[in-house]
């Protein structure tokens, strides 16, 4: 049996399979920034926002207008934050999810980007700590809440609008935080986890609990109007241990990767970091909420397969009712991959409770999109993702890239999908 | 390819992971040195999170380790090493922080000191009564399910002074006579075992610390030392040392001050006191030196300061002959080093980490304990949301 696993692997790695065409648009003057994880919202107003990281130096805000069709950089996160002049760890990423406020603001937190193995962590030269922080599209401009977070980065965040609050979990330390926008509060609420394992999304119902993963595969509840943090007993389904080695020495398999609220059925969609296996989260079924396996979103041929990607960020839930899945064609985490694949677009459809693989996700020219981590959808339906794009090389001359990933100089780009119409 | 190219390849290759790797391993302590256990039997059996965080330890004298959380609510653990595992011993009524206030008996009692809160403003203060000394003289029976969702069975033998918590514990064994100092107002009490009489003796500390207008802390030593010859020594207002003469019953402010750079005295306290077995304290401060003294001429040597951090948050002497220490302030990442007496020489043994993936890792980035157990077992407590007792097993 194993060798029949294994030679599927192989194949679905290797062989020519069928693609979906991608539409991108790049960040011009932005060519060096080289990572963007979760950081990706698509507003109401049409305007699509995204967090360029760049290891070592400032990372940057961006949308991209998609009414007017031009992509803006609405700053400098260093700059925004006041401290282009402390020569300290720079403000290098927005890692975690963006929100909008009722007022229509889009509100965030700010990352560092290097930790030189906690060596400066806590120095005088070690990044000085996260900034809570809103940008006005109106007035086109950021508003700076101040540094709410000593030391420490964003890691993971979500913004909810019912009780107007900044949610994140800290790294490295692992910590719960959140700011109340309404009375300026920046509140730290402890450990949750350790460091390499702090879960990479924070889900919120739709009465402003908020929700996330931890330890083996539990899952902890805040509620807002307790402002207490309990420990639910469900279990998120994760790939026994013991099959990665190599990789869960560098990466925690214990928790979600990435989890969406579906308003219709009141649940979670979720996706396992290990196996990506997708589940549901009911969160009032019973006292601790119900967890079930649906299956796994996977590029097919990797189910059972040792060396089957760690899951991606990108995972958003269409206007048709279908989950979208930016999947990696091989281990993929920007220039920290090893080797370039073609990243695949997988669907599940919440009604019919299928999966599909639309293909290898291509451009108009053929370039590869190398692979995605995050991923949300406009008011119009569109299918938006952040990730790396093959960029072609020319003798003599030096490629516009953000890094490479193996032999394959890549950027960063906005990726475009439309589902057809039902 | 020779072990550290093969590192150097990996990490070259994965620059941007915000995840472990191997070259972390470098940073944290030598992982056939450290081990750690849960607070209880997880998931349901334990003393939960947000009530865990360990800020007292002791040993009694068969070996017991006995324990004491902070939190939402204050707990009391054991371990004994002979078995291996923590077993909860219930919650404490009315205490939410046992700071450094954990003693136990030649009998056997485990005396404890509670409070509200330490180091915090003095927040909460304004109504609280007072805290309890409290005594747990039961006999760990093994473990019993659920009993960490259970009251701790203690006898209350009063409070120590009216609205104040308890802020650090000493006992003199022999004497049978508890030395404690309170918070937020710095009050310097006994307890008299046999006549069950608290007595105070005067404060360690009338003014704030010199700062902004919303600090409200006073210069409150966090431990005291117990001397061969029955005087108690610990720290007060504007670094001086005091100490406590119990043949006259006087508390005296001596004229020396703990060690850190001229001009940082009136913010650095003694942190942590150990005994050499040898008749010298040793002892660790808040700004992060190590010194010893001798308590009978009562002369101070500062022996440097071993951590480019602050706070030195416990010591203890190992049977190798060399002193252990934890530093770190709450907000940094605790490290853990050794000093051998004999040659002065210091060793920085790393960041308290266990990493047993695929079955359990979790560093420890704030220690506020740690007792050295009958068998050279060092016990570190972990005082966090979520925290763990750390067992490290010196050379």
């Amino acid at each position: 049996m194993l060798p029949i696993l294994f030679a599927g692997a192989l194949l679905a790695a290797t062989a020519p399979s069928h693609s979906v065409q991608i539409d991108h648009r790049v960040f011009p003057g932005l060519a060096a920034m080289d990572g963007n994880w979760a950081a990706l919202f698509a507003a109401s107003d049409g305007k699509v926002y995204a967090g360029l990281a760049y290891h070592g130096g400032d990372g940057h805000l961006v949308y991209y207008d998609s009414k007017r069709d031009e992509v803006h950089d609405a700053g400098n996160l260093t700059q925004l934050c006041g401290e282009s002049n402390l020569r300290r760890g720079p403000q290098s990423k927005i890692h975690a999810k963006f929100g909008e406020g009722k007022d229509h603001r889009i509100y965030f937190g700010t990352h560092g980007g290097n930790w030189w193995n906690y060596a400066r962590f806590a120095t005088k030269e070690g990044y000085p700590g996260a900034h809570w922080m809103a940008f006005d599209p109106a007035a086109n401009r950021v508003e700076d809440f101040g540094l709410g977070v000593p030391k420490e980065g964003i890691n993971t965040g979500a913004y909810d609008s019912l009780f107007d609050r900044i949610y994140g979990l800290t790294h490295p330390r692992g910590h719960f935080v959140y700011y109340d926008v309404r009375t300026r509060r920046a509140v730290d609420k402890g450990r949750i986890n350790n460091f390499e394992s702090i879960c990479r999304t924070l889900g919120i119902d739709d009465e402003g609990n908020v929700y996330g993963s931890f330890g083996d595969g539990q899952v902890f509840k805040y509620d807002p109007r307790t402002d207490a943090i309990r420990e639910l007993s469900v279990r998120v389904p994760i790939r026994p241990k013991g099959i990665s080695f190599g990789r869960d020495y560098s990466k925690s398999e214990t928790a979600w990767r990435t989890v969406v609220w579906e308003k219709q059925t009141h649940r979670f969609y979720g996706i396992d970091e290990s196996a990506t296996i997708l589940f549901s989260f009911d969160p009032k079924a019973g006292e601790d909420g119900e967890i079930r396996e649906l299956g796994q979103l996977c590029i097919p041929g990797f189910e059972k397969a040792r060396k089957i990607p760690y899951a991606t960020l990108s995972l958003t839930l269409g206007h048709d009712r279908k989950l979208y899945y930016g999947a990696a064609g091989r281990e993929f985490d920007y220039g920290g991959s090893e080797a370039a694949a073609a990243a695949h677009l997988i669907t599940y459809d919440l009604a019919a409770g299928k999966i599909e693989d639309l293909g290898e996700m291509l451009l108009a020219d053929g370039s590869r999109v190398l692979g995605t981590n995050a991923a949300d959808t406009g008011p119009d339906g569109t299918i938006y993702l952040v990730g790396a794009i093959e960029v072609p090389t020319k003798p003599g001359v030096q490629p516009e890239a953000g890094g490479k990933i193996g032999d394959v100089y890549y950027r960063l780009a906005l990726l475009m999908y439309h589902p057809k119409p039902r | 390819m020779r072990p550290h190219l093969f590192l150097l390849a990996i990490t070259a290759a994965a620059p941007l992971l915000a995840q472990r790797t191997p070259d972390y391993d470098f940073s944290v302590v030598r992982q056939t040195r450290i081990d750690l256990r849960d607070l209880g039997y997880p998931p349901l059996d334990t003393i939960p999170s947000d009530e865990s965080a360990i800020r007292a330890l002791a040993v009694s004298p068969e070996g017991l380790i006995y324990g004491a959380t902070s939190g939402k609510r204050s707990h009391l653990f054991v371990l004994d090493p002979q078995h291996g595992y923590v077993e909860p011993l219930g919650w404490l009524r009315d205490v939410t922080t046992v700071h450094r206030s954990l003693v136990v008996s030649r009998a056997g009692d485990v005396y404890i000191g509670g409070s509200i809160g330490v180091d915090n403003n003095g927040e909460g203060y304004a109504t609280y009564p007072g805290g309890h000394l409290l005594k747990y003289s039961s006999k760990p029976q093994g473990p019993r399910p659920d009993q960490a969702k259970f009251e701790c069975p203690v006898n209350d033998l009063g409070i120590a002074a009216q609205g104040d918590g308890i802020y650090a514990l000493a006992i003199d064994p022999e004497r049978e006579v508890l030395y404690g100092l309170t918070y937020p107002t710095g009050q310097f009490f006994s307890y008299d075992i046999q006549k069950a009489a608290f007595r105070t003796h005067g404060r360690v500390a009338e003014h704030h610390i010199p700062g902004e207008k919303f600090e409200k802390d006073r210069l409150i030593g966090r431990a005291l030392f117990v001397a061969g010859n029955g005087n108690v020594i610990t720290s007060g207002e504007d670094g001086h040392f005091f100490a406590f003469d119990p043949g006259h019953a006087t508390l005296r402010k001596l004229p020396i001050t703990v060690p850190t750079v001229p001009g940082r005295e009136p913010y650095n306290r003694v942190d942590a006191w150990t005994s050499s077995g040898d008749g010298f304290a040793y002892g660790g401060t808040s700004d992060g030196y190590l010194f010893r003294m001798n308590p009978d001429s009562l002369m101070v040597e500062n022996l440097g300061k071993p951590l480019n951090q602050y706070r030195i948050r416990g010591l203890a002497f190992a049977p190798n002959g060399k002193l252990y220490g934890v530093g770190g302030d709450d907000d940094e990442m605790a490290r853990l080093f050794s000093y051998d007496t004999a040659r002065g020489v210091y060793q920085m043994l790393g960041m308290i980490d266990v990493n047993h993936r695929p079955y359990y890792s979790w560093q420890a980035y704030v220690i506020d304990a740690l007792v050295i157990g009958q068998d050279g077992t060092l016990y570190l407590g972990q005082s966090e949301r979520k925290s763990k007792l750390y067992l490290y097993y010196p050379e």
